[in-house]
């Protein structure tokens, strides 16, 4: 039992980062298609990575590299509880934790675009929290309880009953790729205002371990969207990688809306959105069989 | 056990009575030294023997009953005196009609002639907390107020202060342990004078007005008291609490009583109507709003609700006050996000988080319970940290507002980091108050209405903290210096510091608290209700779910083993660079972030929170607030009447 569970673990922190790498090199592919262009290899991702490590560490705050430390393990941790099946609504507040270590990560570093960076992401977590929990609220209304693992014993999916917390879940992860229209805090490419947002201080080592971090962070959001499916695995996998697949495109087709826009629209539409479903569950007194 | 009960109400009277005696600031240091000792380890000792009750009758419960007349006689001509003298008429008003009402129920209802003191598990809780972070608050004083009556050039009325406050633990004391709703009433309405007086200690005319407003809404409170006493004992003949979790679930007519001394735990906690007392009260020196806020008065509120819980679980009524609790809980955090002073901010997260207790009450289920009693001990131990640590800052950089609290970590490092502590225990993982907010959501999702405000709330509730987090230890700096000028006071950094610790230590070890202080309250309160928690090694589980927060605990563990051993690569000092600012570092020293303008000036770059004020309005989400909490009292008062 032991032996297994060390075996998965191992097996998680070994594959993931691989996968988000191979899936952060077709992003970058599939981008360069679209706009007509080559594009980098498909290892370019990792290729940068390497380079970043040998890099030196520059900081502007002394013990900024601590937050991203901290980021690192949390978003590993929370990869690692949604692996393992448990309390979704725990690992939601573990996986919190990450990003608020980021946010205060950026903060510290008393960078003026970091800083408006960080405010702007905080705004993006008030927008994406709340539907973020109102997904797990409707899988507890349909299963009667919190832990992913309860899904096995039904045979119909959650996508079937939470129709419309799926399309507010695909729009959210726009903003949790950090991908246009919504990469208004820090965005893949140090093209924007902001410079880079968030990350602007971050150099080097710490870069490298930033990127690592997104790249479990690619498997733990496609691995929320894949509990719509999880009794089919095959059908799972199909919808992480129609999600990845929207978010790209959407990336390459929409330019970036102001923050504001996003708060105010996910709270008018997505979160009432959210709350129909939910509504409609409550009142029709749906359960999964 | 008798002889600890009666050492808790009756020494803090003496300690009262020896701050009036000098003037001297030595002798109030030893004497409030003595009396946190004296706290924490009567009501440690009590801890640890356990629950029981003792019985009152005969002489004994005769010269209980003349006591607590005379006093309430005092207190009466005490309150007519303050409002004819300040000329408040509405004060005197209600004064009136409560002191009506008392003289009624003392000499026209047949009164039981015994009476029992008891102890249960959460009024052991309950004195942990008041005699334990109560007393901290005490010694915190010992180091603040001398400085803050300085600063305000006032004339030194200290004595008052202690005594007053002594008075005020003694009737927190008194409070948990009755079992009698009389006798709670009087200890209840002594809280009250006593906030009052330490409210309007300052004297000015802001004082005055908060003082006022505090007495003002909490007589309404006692008002509202007394006549559940009356309907209970006339229509039910129910005097005490044994009475009503004997009685059990009430119907009908039955829950106007209830929903009465409700109302008065509502005005007590500060809930939405009754809000604007508590936000007054910051004019008072920070010690009295800690003791407000964190381990007295507002607490008293939502233990009387917890109390009542019994009576209320599972009915309709528990809905209503399930939903107004957990209305509060969202109005209120969206009010704090537009908040840019720390200690409104604080206020109104304390409304927040006690309309979260209130809200897991009304569920009344057994994880539901359990959520509302570990929040009141969580909360009670990081709020009273964050408010100490507010009124620190406010002596340090001579401002409680967040925007001017940026670098404050090169200012003041110990004291950011303290009060960076503070904020996380209320935002994150492991630590006890989000621990506690998954259970309540857990506890709630039954319940759509319930569930939709708590996860807006608790997305809210995480913005306002993460501001002030953020904007304390923004700043590019090579090295933590602290600045020489700033004054450190031995008591005051004794207290955060022990305070913190105490904030870990619950956290750590949540599961005997749970095991030993909570769940044999929930078998008491919630005997119906066949869902309950139980914690094991850290991990907190229902039937619905669990929080392993064994796990969180390690991943925190790696991440501190693993930060020392990187630890010199990790915060070098050689590698640090001024930010970068597009090629314009322009500032002579480099220890401002500088732009240069069209005109070849120099413009400092200066960036401040969101605040939303257009979205989040303070006086458009208040008035929502009255209008929505009102019509739902009236919703059920009526209710209950037809």
């Amino acid at each position: 039992m032991i032996q297994s569970d060390i075996i998965k673990i191992l097996l998680v922190v070994i594959l993931s980062p691989i996968l988000g790498c191979l899936l952060a090199g077709l992003d970058r592919k599939i981008t360069a298609h679209l706009q007509g262009r080559v594009g980098p290899p498909i290892l370019q991702p990792y290729y940068d990575f390497r380079k970043l490590l040998a890099k030196e560490n520059f900081v502007s705050n002394r013990f900024q590299n601590l937050y991203i430390l901290a980021y690192f393990i949390f978003i590993l941790a929370s990869l690692l509880m949604l692996v393992f099946e448990m309390d979704l609504l725990m690992i939601v507040f573990v996986f919190t934790f990450a990003n608020i270590a980021l946010i205060i990560g950026g903060m510290s570093t008393g960078s003026p675009y970091s800083k408006i960076g960080s405010q702007r992401e905080t705004m993006a977590m008030l927008a994406y929290e709340p539907i973020l929990v109102f997904y797990i609220v409707g899988m507890f209304m349909l299963t009667g309880s919190f832990t992913i693992s309860k899904l096995n014993s039904f045979k119909l999916p959650l996508i079937a009953y939470l129709p419309l917390i799926f399309v507010c879940m695909l729009y959210i992860m726009l903003v949790k790729f950090k991908k246009s229209p919504f990469d208004f805090a820090s965005s893949h490419h140090a093209h924007q205002e902001l410079v880079k947002g968030i990350m602007t201080e971050f150099s080097g080592p710490t870069m490298a371990i930033i990127e690592l971090s997104h790249w479990y962070e690619t498997v733990f959001l496609l691995g929320l969207m894949f509990i719509f499916w999880k009794q089919n695995i095959f059908i799972g996998v199909i919808i992480s990688i129609i999600t990845y697949l929207f978010v790209i495109i959407v990336d390459n087709i929409s330019a970036r809306l102001y923050w504001k826009w996003f708060l105010k629209y996910t709270w008018s539409v997505a979160v009432v959105v959210s709350i129909a479903n939910i509504l409609v569950l409550y009142i029709y007194k749906i359960k999964l069989s | 056990m008798n002889n600890l009960i009666l050492l808790l109400i009756v020494v803090p009277l003496i300690f009262a009575i020896l701050f009036t005696l000098s003037n001297n600031k030595t002798f109030y240091k030893i004497i409030s030294y003595a009396l946190c000792l004296f706290g924490t380890t009567v009501s440690i000792m009590l801890a640890y023997h356990g629950t029981g009750n003792i019985k009152i009758s005969g002489t004994a419960f005769s010269i209980v009953e003349g006591i607590i007349i005379i006093c309430e006689l005092l207190i009466i001509l005490f309150l007519f005196y303050v409002s004819i003298k300040n000329k408040r008429w509405g004060v005197l008003t209600l004064t009136a009609i409560s002191t009506v009402l008392s003289v009624y129920t003392t000499f026209f209802i047949g009164k039981s002639e015994t009476s029992i003191i008891n102890v249960d598990s959460l009024s052991i809780v309950m004195a942990l907390i008041v005699n334990i972070v109560g007393t901290l608050i005490v010694v915190f004083a010992n180091g603040y107020m001398t400085e803050y009556e300085h600063h305000r050039g006032m004339k030194s009325k200290q004595k008052l202060f202690y005594a007053v406050i002594c008075v005020f633990l003694a009737a927190m004391n008194g409070l948990i342990f009755s079992d009698s709703l009389s006798w709670m009433y009087f200890f209840w309405e002594i809280t009250t004078l006593a906030s009052f007086i330490l409210i309007a200690y300052n004297a000015d005319a802001e004082a005055l007005n908060s003082g006022f407003r505090a007495l003002f809404i909490n007589i309404i409170g006692g008002i509202s008291f007394i006549g559940g006493i009356i309907i209970f004992k006339t229509s039910m003949n129910i005097d005490s609490f044994s009475g009503i979790l004997a009685h059990g679930r009430v119907s009908s007519f039955a829950i106007i009583p209830v929903f009465l001394l409700c109302i008065a735990g509502f005005a007590k906690s500060a809930q939405v109507p009754f809000q604007s007392w508590l936000l007054g009260a910051m004019v008072a020196p920070t010690p009295v709003s800690a003791l407000l806020h964190s381990s007295t008065m507002v607490k008293a509120g939502v233990f009387l609700i917890i109390k009542l819980s019994p009576a209320f679980a599972g009915t309709s009524l528990g809905t209503a006050i399930a939903v107004y609790g957990a209305f509060t809980f969202v109005l209120c955090s969206a009010m704090a996000v537009s908040q840019s002073n720390a200690k409104r901010v604080l206020a109104y997260s304390t409304i927040a988080n006690l309309g979260l207790i209130i809200c897991s009450a009304g569920i009344g289920t057994g994880v539901a319970i359990a959520a509302a009693i570990t929040l009141l001990i969580f909360h009670a131990v990081s709020k009273a940290l964050l408010f100490l640590c507010t009124g620190q800052i406010e002596h340090t950089i001579g401002s409680r507002d967040i925007e001017d609290m940026f670098g404050l970590i090169h200012k003041a490092p110990a004291l950011t980091l303290i009060t960076a502590f503070g904020i996380i225990s209320m935002i994150l993982p492991p630590f006890g108050v989000l621990v506690t907010k998954w259970i309540s959501i857990e506890a709630s999702a039954t319940n759509p209405l319930v569930v939709i405000f708590l996860v807006l709330g608790s997305a809210l509730t995480t913005i306002y903290y993460i501001k002030w987090l953020g904007t304390m230890l923004s700043f590019p700096s090579v090295n933590l210096k602290p600045e020489k000028t700033i004054k450190r006071p031995f008591s005051v950094y004794l207290v955060l510091s022990i305070l913190s610790v105490i904030v870990l230590a619950i956290s750590i070890f949540i599961t005997p608290i749970y095991n030993n202080l909570v769940a044999p309250e929930i078998k008491s309160l919630a005997i119906k209700s066949k869902d309950s928690l139980s914690a094991v090694f850290g991990d907190v589980s229902s039937k619905s779910g669990t929080f392993n927060n064994s796990l969180v605990f390690i991943a925190l563990g790696i991440l501190i083993v693993l930060s020392l051993i990187v630890w010199k690569v990790l915060v070098s000092k050689t590698q640090v660079k001024s930010i970068y600012m597009c090629g314009e570092n322009n500032s002579p020293d480099n220890d401002k972030n500088m732009f240069r303008s069209g005109n070849d000036s120099l413009v400092e770059s200066n960036i401040s929170n969101y605040y939303l004020k257009d979205i989040f309005n303070e006086k458009a989400l208040s008035t929502l607030g009255y209008v929505v909490s009102i019509s739902i009292i009236l919703v059920v008062l009526i209710g209950g009447l037809l």
